[in-house]
């Protein structure tokens, strides 16, 4: 049940994001809506956290940091796809709009990714005693969170020419590439791993799991409110290019 | 580790809030620049 929302929660987000992205000056309105159902639900959310899901007996309290780190997860890698799905858009049309979503796509997922980093080594030091270590799942998220890195660093050297958005969609579309490695990382390690198993498989007690699905449907709100003012802040950046160009 | 007030949690949820508000505040920040400059140029 806690599943079925999460996913039919993505697939919608997902889908008013693509929708949002074909005329966001215009159809950003609908982005308030989203916006208080995200307040709601973090409200929800935080409530389960703190008075409803129970203590775990081996980690102690410092286990809740969980509710905050899995439910990134789905963010940082629906903001990767979005990116490829915009180069493919991109690419087949030569329309902007479609760049102005693979740009706010790779934005807000990699905000999503730096928070798994920032937070997972916060929930580490605790229980494994080390903040960091180079096994298979974190270093492989690491590199993921480069690739994308690298991929604002390009689009910000290169101030918004054709070229650059040809070989930025292209590199976006190849990016994605990463995502599967790094979600199948602790099962390609065979146990040589510290990092726990992926969380849909590890059979959590159901207030456990039913906190950690309200958290994944308030970040999926959140990642789609911002993804959806980036394509605006994005969309009024391209008009004002196109003024300044007309001008000169 | 299991006082209610333990500094490892706090700081990954202080942290996630940080995070997320400033990036909201700074792309409304980056809206109002944009429209601004685009009322300047009307």
């Amino acid at each position: 049940m806690v599943s079925a929302i999460v996913m039919l929660t993505t697939a919608l987000a997902t889908g008013w994001i693509v929708w949002l992205s074909r005329d966001p000056e215009a159809r950003v309105a609908s982005a308030r809506a989203v916006g208080a159902a995200a307040w709601v639900v973090i409200a929800l959310w935080l409530w389960l956290v703190v008075y409803y899901a129970p203590i775990e007996q081996v980690q102690g309290i410092v286990q809740k940091i969980f509710y905050v780190h899995i439910p990134a997860i789905i963010p940082m890698y629906l903001g990767f796809v979005l990116t490829a799905v915009g180069g493919i858009g991109y690419l087949r049309t030569r329309d902007d709009r479609w760049d102005q979503l693979a740009i706010a796509g790779a934005e807000v997922g990699v905000i999503f990714c730096s928070l798994m980093l920032v937070v997972g080594p916060i929930w580490a030091k605790p229980v494994w005693g080390h903040w960091w270590v180079w096994d298979l799942r974190l270093t492989s998220t690491l590199v993921l969170w480069f690739i994308y890195v690298a991929y604002l660093f390009l689009r910000g050297l290169a101030f918004g020419s054709d070229a650059a958005k040809t070989f930025t969609s292209v590199y976006g579309i190849v990016g994605t590439a990463a995502i599967p490695f790094v979600y199948f990382a602790v099962d390609l390690a065979q146990g040589s791993t510290m990092h726990p198993s992926n969380p849909a498989r590890e059979g959590l007690p159901p207030a456990m799991g039913q906190t950690v699905g309200a958290g994944m449907v308030a970040f999926v709100l959140v990642f789609a409110w911002l993804v959806a003012r980036r394509m605006e802040v994005a969309a009024l950046e391209a008009r004002e290019a196109s003024a300044l160009r007309g001008a000169a | 580790m299991d006082e209610p007030y333990n500094p490892y949690l706090i700081a990954a949820y202080v942290i996630t809030a940080v995070v997320l508000v400033t990036y909201a505040l700074r792309l409304r920040a980056a809206r109002a620049a944009l429209q601004r400059r685009a009322q300047g140029r009307s």
